[in-house]
């Protein structure tokens, strides 16, 4: 059966053709993904539903929370479209691909592809992100963590579209990082991607949260790193045992960019180096380099 | 199904099949063979060209989704005062052996130098990260956009 591109300029149409056909529909934004998929033939939708021109799914707004559309590019993000208050999020986005993928591939895109090793989605869980889906039978909000279920694999219903992303404002005296290990910083599948954030009193962590890319089969948040981390001063034995329970949460795989045995091996200095930058941008211990 | 877009500034339009990429409507469609496929899953940058200003990897962009858009490819560089000036200097400066690259960098640069007139080289080459070049080792790339910007500063 032949293949049908529709392109709708509204996010009405969308929601009619979802509701209508959705199950045969697959979304297409920048296509940085789907075309691949496509060329693979890892997908075979009868509808190729491209929503790239739909307004209502474009720009930020940041009235209370933080709500990205769904349709931002990663070029955008890396750029600081949000500030210096979600860093982690601004250099996750500047980790997918190179500058030609960036300059298209969205961050609802990157969402909803749902890849054990989507650079956004680490940045996104430490900052308690939600999305927002709308369909012709009502919106709904849920937790990232609920969304994204598996490996490539998400709650989103047939005739639901991904519309917003809405991070919570973070409290004063945090920083955040996104830090990458692959062969190169950019146009690489991370080896093993970790997000933190860490929330301050004076020397003591008030809040952590910590989560990782590429160590299982979707991103995840370990709350029992965090638990170790809030109420020390990241002194070196806090940093263990945060480390020991991250090496117990993830589940990580052999494959073609690197071992199991090397993506456990990577998290203790990955760990410590971020509790050290999320200090040092939270205005604590200036003595970190960075 | 028929998709109509600008390409180097002329209006076009083209049957294409439904997924089509635009790599393959600018090259087998429209015979503009200037753009190269390398790797053709977005990694190489080989078939890099110009969306509305923006660099897309060609070989992974839908057709049907640069209707109504601006595409420029490296033919049209040729006529571009930026175009013709980064070519020159490529040349030049070495940046050009075997060639199957050139023309992806050389759009890939000149999105960004119409964006950033004196780009830093850790810039340019975080810009650069989604070109390969497997030939010149980068250096006499950069040396000709050094170049190029130092040409147009002295205009």
């Amino acid at each position: 059966m032949e293949m049908e591109l529709r392109t709708v300029d509204s996010l009405d149409a969308a929601l009619d053709v979802l509701a209508d056909r959705g199950a045969d529909c697959q979304v297409l934004a920048g296509g940085t993904d789907v075309m691949i998929q496509l060329a693979r033939g890892e997908i075979a939708p009868a509808v190729l539903l491209h929503v790239e021109n739909v307004p209502e799914l474009q720009g930020v707004s940041a009235n209370g929370a933080t709500r990205i559309g769904s349709l931002v590019t990663h070029r955008a993000l890396a750029k600081g479209l949000l500030g210096p208050r979600y860093r982690a999020l601004a250099e996750a986005a500047g980790t997918v691909g190179g500058l030609q993928t960036q300059s298209v591939g969205t961050l609802g895109g990157n969402v909803c592809n749902a890849s054990p090793a989507a650079d956004t989605l680490p940045a996104l869980l430490v900052h308690d992100a939600q999305v927002a889906l709308r369909g012709r039978a009502g919106s709904r909000t849920v937790p990232l963590e609920e969304f994204v279920v598996g490996r490539r694999a998400t709650t989103r219903r047939p005739d639901e579209l991904l519309t917003e992303i809405v991070l919570a404002t973070p409290p004063e005296c945090t920083g955040d990082v996104y830090l990458k290990v692959g062969r190169r910083s950019a146009m690489e599948v991370a080896i093993v991607g970790l997000a933190m954030r860490l929330t301050f009193d004076g020397d003591d962590v008030t809040d952590a949260r910590i989560a990782l890319a590429a160590v299982g089969p979707r991103p995840l948040r370990s709350p029992a790193a965090e638990a170790a981390l809030i109420g020390s001063r990241l002194e070196p034995r806090a940093i263990e045992t945060a480390v020991d329970a991250v090496l117990r949460d993830i589940s990580p795989i052999d494959d073609l960019r690197g071992s199991a045995d090397y993506r456990r091996r990577v998290v203790p200095g990955l760990l410590e180096r971020a509790a050290g930058i999320c200090a040092q941008r939270a205005g604590r211990t200036p003595e970190h380099e960075e | 199904m028929e998709v109509s877009f600008t390409v180097n500034g002329k209006p076009t339009q083209v049957e294409i099949d439904p997924a089509e990429t635009l790599l393959s409507t600018l090259r087998d469609r429209l015979r503009l063979t200037g753009t190269k496929e390398g790797c053709s899953e977005g990694e190489c940058g080989a078939c890099t060209v110009l969306v509305d200003g923006r660099p897309v990897d060609s070989c992974i962009y839908a057709t049907g989704a640069a209707a109504g858009r601006a595409v420029e490819t490296v033919e049209g560089m040729a006529r571009d005062e930026l175009g013709r000036a980064l070519q020159e200097a490529f040349v030049a400066a070495g940046g050009v052996q075997c060639g199957f690259c050139t023309p992806g960098f050389v759009t890939t640069l000149v999105s960004v130098l119409r964006e950033n007139e004196h780009p830093s080289e850790d810039e340019l080459r975080t810009a650069l990260a989604g070109n390969i070049c497997r030939c010149t080792g980068y250096s006499q790339i950069l040396d000709a956009v050094a170049a190029t910007v130092a040409g147009r500063a002295a205009r």
